[in-house]
């Protein structure tokens, strides 16, 4: 037994030893950071490390409900998250019905180009170029100007925060959030469309009862995951569009656990913070993967 | 093919539709592109729309001689270059093995891998274990936590599965071990993804911006993107040098318009690339995921 486990490793080892590099990043990594997640229930020392740091229990997650920053993050939190699934999830479908239906591919190149283009960029370039936009003397308010309106600084102004947000969602991503779409869509039988021609079913017809409903699958599949990442709004672009005039629209979880576990040092408190936003979008994908298997056979697992 | 007036009607309000939102989403990126080619006082007198009023390169010259953006320019070069070989190369190494039913520890990894894609640990956790490490204020931070990306890894591990058996198990009769099978018969075969996930890496490193942010407090450290980001918001820092504002052919917001450009004509220049295998690479990722 002993030799034909020594006879299998003189021909297998050399895959172990491929595997070792891997394996040892993902526990430093990923696994270690994941259990480090312990800090939220200790009072975390420097000195100490995650695994001796004192126990506390719930403390920090006490203090979190009570803290009155909380409330207003969270609810900013939960605003955004929403625009961006009611607002935002939607755009990528739409455009990609209209863009299978433009006839000349040179046209449709052309067209996809133009709205993928905007995905390669940094969010620090695109808040570079939203700030420019929105500058006193940008595209906005010269065009503002034309029709006589004062000048606007949308970007220190909290009640634009949300629109904005909203708007970059959409320009950098929903172009490219079509390509999954163009796929799901290209693999539709086309005897389908054939059949439904010969019965007199009319574009729109077609797009209703053949195209929408073959894409329903995949949507369903996009949709649940964006619901676990309901709270997770992307911390470089609401970072990078930020004004300190905006906080109070603008301040969400990914920020706040950024300046008070990161600048202030506050690292249990803000591990809690984290957590929290984890556990919700676990549960958030749990329930509507259940109700997803209800309503249809579809769903991630 | 028979078609209706209104279908064509139909057809041609989509068409439509469509050329003005590629304009439009090109018209924030071509106003800048304006603002930058500027002069100050056309700018200032809300001038510029979507074309350059009194043409001038001054503020390109003027931020073309900033060493310290060269710097961080060659520093984000260097680290993407480098990480992307690395992060191929690790992802290949774990990949391999994965693709093998003889490699014992294969389910046990796969979970791992697939949990390390699902669950992401809190920020505070992570940079409190990379600190540990050693990371903190090294711009190594740059490179090594980018080396292996699960999402990836599952792309490639996929690629891999498809090789036909009878080749490698030729290849093992004439003496060939599992190093030189992957190096010499398997990697040159897999040009397609490794080019897709060179760009994946690629563009993420390039467009790095929370790790630096928090770990590099050194601005000899500064990757472009953090340089830029000073530039967009501290007037100090973009204008230091400036001798005196009054003769000046550029202000803020021209000079923010150029490194803001100059950041854009890289991804542009590595366009027609990151399209093509991007796409290539999503519909892999969307049939596996």
């Amino acid at each position: 037994m002993r030799t034909a486990a020594l006879q299998r490793m003189k021909v297998y080892w050399p895959l172990y030893a491929m595997a070792i590099p891997g394996i040892v990043f993902l526990i430093l990594f990923k696994y270690i950071p994941l259990a480090g997640a312990v800090i939220a229930f200790k009072d975390y020392s420097v000195f100490k490390g995650f695994v001796d740091s004192p126990w506390v229990g719930f403390k920090h997650f006490e203090t979190l409900i009570h803290h009155p920053d909380f409330a207003r993050v969270f609810g900013n939190t939960m605003i955004l998250g929403l625009l961006k699934i009611v607002l935002v999830f939607p755009v990528p479908v739409l455009l990609a019905l209209m863009i299978n239906e433009i006839r000349k591919s040179a046209l449709k190149k052309g067209v996809q180009t133009a709205l993928y283009i905007p995905h390669f960029l940094s969010w620090v370039i695109v808040s570079g170029i939203v700030f420019d936009f929105f500058s006193l003397s940008g595209l906005f308010n010269v065009v503002l100007g034309w029709f006589g309106h004062e000048p606007v600084l949308a970007m220190q102004e909290s009640g634009y925060f949300r629109v904005i947000y909203v708007i970059t969602s959409i320009w950098r991503d929903a172009g490219w959030g079509t390509v999954v779409y163009m796929a799901a869509i290209s693999a539709i039988d086309p005897q389908l469309y054939e059949s439904a021609m010969i019965d007199g079913a009319s574009k729109v017809r077609q797009i209703r009862h053949i195209t929408f409903p073959l894409l329903l699958p995949t949507v369903l599949v996009l949709f649940l995951l964006e619901i676990g990442n309901f709270l997770d709004l992307g911390f470089d672009q609401v970072f990078n569009l930020l004004t300190p005039m905006t906080y109070s629209a603008g301040d969400i979880l990914d920020t706040y656990v950024f300046r008070t576990g990161i600048q202030q040092a506050q690292y249990s408190f803000a591990t809690a913070v984290g957590l929290f936003q984890s556990v919700i979008g676990f549960i958030l994908v749990f329930v509507f993967n259940r109700l997803s298997r209800k309503v249809s056979d579809g769903g991630l697992w | 093919m028979f078609e209706s007036r209104s279908e064509k009607v139909f057809v041609t309000a989509v068409t439509a539709l469509l050329i003005l939102l590629s304009v439009l989403a090109l018209i924030p990126l071509l106003s800048v592109v304006a603002t930058s080619l500027s002069s100050k006082s056309a700018v200032d007198m809300n001038l510029v729309t979507l074309w350059p009023k009194q043409l001038t390169l001054d503020s390109w010259r003027y931020i073309i001689d900033r060493p310290d953006l060269w710097r961080s320019f060659a520093l984000t070069l260097g680290s993407t270059l480098i990480g992307t070989v690395l992060a191929l190369l690790m992802t290949a190494l774990l990949a391999y093995p994965l693709s093998k039913p003889e490699f014992r520890w294969g389910g046990v990894v796969m979970i791992a891998v697939v949990v390390a894609m699902i669950f992401k640990a809190p920020i505070v956790p992570y940079f409190l274990t990379l600190r540990g490490l050693g990371l903190y204020n090294n711009p190594l931070v740059l490179i090594v936590p980018h080396v292996l990306n699960p999402f990836n890894l599952i792309i490639m591990r996929t690629f891999f599965k498809q090789f036909s058996k009878e080749l490698e198990e030729a290849a093992f009769l004439e003496g060939c071990g599992y190093f030189r099978m992957l190096f010499q018969f398997v990697l040159p075969l897999s040009k397609a993804v490794l080019a897709t996930l060179a760009l994946f890496y690629g563009v993420v490193l390039w467009n790095q911006f929370q790790h630096p942010l928090l770990f590099l407090q050194n601005p000899d450290w500064f990757p472009l993107q953090i340089k830029i980001r000073q530039f967009i918001t501290d007037d100090n820092v973009i204008m230091s040098g400036a001798v005196s504002s009054a003769d000046l052919n550029y202000n803020e917001r021209t000079l923010r318009a150029v490194t803001v450009i100059f950041a854009i004509i890289p991804i542009v220049a590595a366009y027609p690339f990151l399209q093509k295998y991007f796409v290539k690479g999503a519909m892999i990722g969307s049939v596996k995921g």
